[in-house]
């Protein structure tokens, strides 16, 4: 279990991260979302001592990163694709990797044909696309063969084939009892794969749960047209439905169809449209962090 | 797929020692090109220079135990931008980070730097005396008194390497690999030939390539008459330039330790 506590890191005058507390639970994938600046990358930096919070601690298993006798054996972290010298290449990077957190360099040729690069192994990283180095990135996590996986936005620049094999491999992972904590852009999906999800926004906890309980909270509602639009709108309106009018049909939260279709028999409003709809988690998600994103375009 | 069950109780796992993050500092500063140019540059610039000199200057008398050794005053400064390069090439090129994930206290990491960096200085002393010995040699000129030249090579080596170690240091600080290199280069050709005439000598003699230089120990023109009545020891030009060596790479090592990394 990774224990986050009360984590605050700020820029001058401004908190990119902001009393942030949630838990990563062992042996699950656990996506971490939110909109950009959200900080997401600061935390993950934060976790791996890279970056020091200016209040709060990680905890792994109740100890502290800096504290675990031989870090890359227990995390192994992706924080940024384009963590490798161009001049060198992808076996000559994993052996330093290898060397320095005391594997043996037999487990280079493991973990690069585990990502499928052990036929280009020898070409110098600068001529990789960005797919091929999220793979040695990749590599590098997996080197120490670590029960905790932590990945910033690991797909960036995969292919179709690429993401289905990271989910993959993240899955069967977390099968194995290890615990993956990813965030991703690609709230599509992560809802694939993830079982927990923590969501942030500028800095904050917005929610921390399964991904089940996320769609379940603020996943369904119903379109309604009729032919007295605004009347419903008011008869609706004085239940404990949220309604809203939108591209002149009614949006109904908290409203069955049938509540619904009884009210407009009622009073003699004849509906052309009734149909329940299944809020995506990504529309989900968007709504969460709808109020703490930074830049949107006009 | 691997299906084997992962061991997730890792915490007891046993701690990497300082010879893993000495190999991994070997392996990356062997695996890129930058490092090889820059001993390349050293031999045959060293021998190509050395020859030239012996060759071409006619109004003075010069020995091969001379002209041997002018080429180190280059080598350190191939050496400094070797360490310079050692560490500003993992900051610009995002390998500090798992770097420092993988030893989070930092400072095996720093330590594992600065001893390949004085081997890496070492080699460039050692390649560059060779290549300079080389070039006099085939020049035509006197072998003269080389009686003294297994020591002076000995101060050139340990010019050489605390050139690494300063260049390291400086780079732990700039972090910005072209920003130390030419920031080094102005300094020593520059800044401290200029400084040379409107300082007093009593106070030039502890300019770090100025100490640095004289540790070879070569009659030079350059000096003024009252340089050299203050001049310093070889130990004490030897104390000043490692000073400047030292304190760069404590400072560069407390900045490693106490800055986020990128």
């Amino acid at each position: 279990m990774i224990s986050v506590h009360h984590l605050t890191k700020r820029y001058g005058s401004r908190s990119a991260v902001d009393d942030l507390s949630f838990e990563v639970r062992t042996g699950r994938v656990t996506g971490f979302v939110g909109p950009n600046g959200a900080g997401k990358s600061t935390t993950m930096r934060m976790m791996v001592d890279l970056t020091r919070p200016d209040e709060g601690e990680v905890r792994y298993g109740g100890e502290r990163y800096r504290d675990l006798p031989n870090p890359a054996r227990v995390v192994g972290a992706v924080l940024d694709a384009r963590c490798m010298h161009p001049g060198r290449s992808a076996r000559q990077h994993l052996r330093a990797l290898a060397a320095l957190i005391g594997v043996a360099s037999s487990r280079v040729e493991d973990v690069l044909a585990q990502v499928g690069l052990d036929s280009v192994a020898d070409r110098r990283a600068g001529g990789y696309s960005l797919g091929m180095r999220q793979r040695l990135a990749l590599a590098g996590a997996l080197l120490g063969d670590p029960a905790v996986l932590m990945l910033d936005e690991p797909s960036n620049g995969l292919d179709p084939d690429g993401i289905r094999w990271l989910r993959d491999l993240l899955r069967d992972h977390s099968n194995r009892g290890g615990t993956v904590f990813v965030s991703s852009h690609l709230i599509a999906e992560l809802a694939m794969f993830a079982d927990d999800l923590v969501v942030v926004g500028t800095g904050k906890l917005i929610v921390a749960d399964t991904v089940h309980a996320i769609q379940q909270q603020s996943g369904r509602y119903v379109v309604v047209r009729a032919d007295r639009l605004g009347d419903l709108h008011q008869l609706l309106g004085t239940d404990d439905a949220d309604v809203e009018l939108f591209d002149g049909r009614l949006i109904v939260r908290n409203g069955s169809i049938g509540d619904i279709s009884r009210r407009a028999f009622e009073h003699g409003i004849a509906l052309t449209e009734l149909t329940e709809m299944t809020q995506t988690l990504e529309d989900s998600l968007l709504e969460l962090t709808r109020a703490s994103t930074e830049f949107t375009a006009s | 797929m691997n299906t084997a069950t992962l061991d997730t109780g890792r915490v007891s796992s046993r701690r990497p020692n300082l010879g893993g993050a000495l190999r991994a500092e070997a392996i990356k500063v062997t695996s890129v090109r930058s490092t090889w140019l820059l001993l390349a540059i050293n031999v045959v610039g060293g021998f190509i220079v050395s020859f030239a000199v012996g060759a071409l200057v006619t109004d003075e008398v010069l020995t091969i135990a001379e002209v041997g050794f002018y080429w180190t005053v280059v080598a350190a400064v191939l050496a400094a931008i070797g360490g310079v390069l050692m560490f500003t090439a993992d900051a610009q090129h995002g390998t500090l980070a798992p770097a420092i994930a993988a030893r989070p206290t930092r400072t095996d990491i720093a330590f594992a730097k600065a001893a390949v960096a004085t081997l890496l200085g070492a080699a460039f002393g050692a390649f560059g005396i060779v290549a300079g010995f080389c070039g006099a040699s085939l020049s035509g000129i006197d072998a003269g008194e080389l009686s003294a030249a297994p020591s002076t090579s000995a101060w050139a080596v340990m010019y050489t390497t605390l050139s690494a170690v300063l260049g390291l240091g400086l780079g732990m600080i700039v972090r910005h690999g072209a920003g130390a290199v030419s920031g080094l280069l102005v300094w020593g050709f520059v800044v401290e030939n200029l400084l040379l005439v409107f300082i007093p000598a009593e106070i030039a003699r502890y300019l770090p390539f100025v100490a640095g230089n004289h540790l070879l120990d070569l009659d030079s023109d350059i000096d003024s008459p009252e340089a050299i009545a203050v001049a310093l020891s070889r130990v004490e030009n030897a104390a000043v330039f490692a000073g400047y060596a030292l304190v760069s790479l404590a400072i560069g090592i407390t900045m490693l330790t106490r800055r986020d990394v990128d």
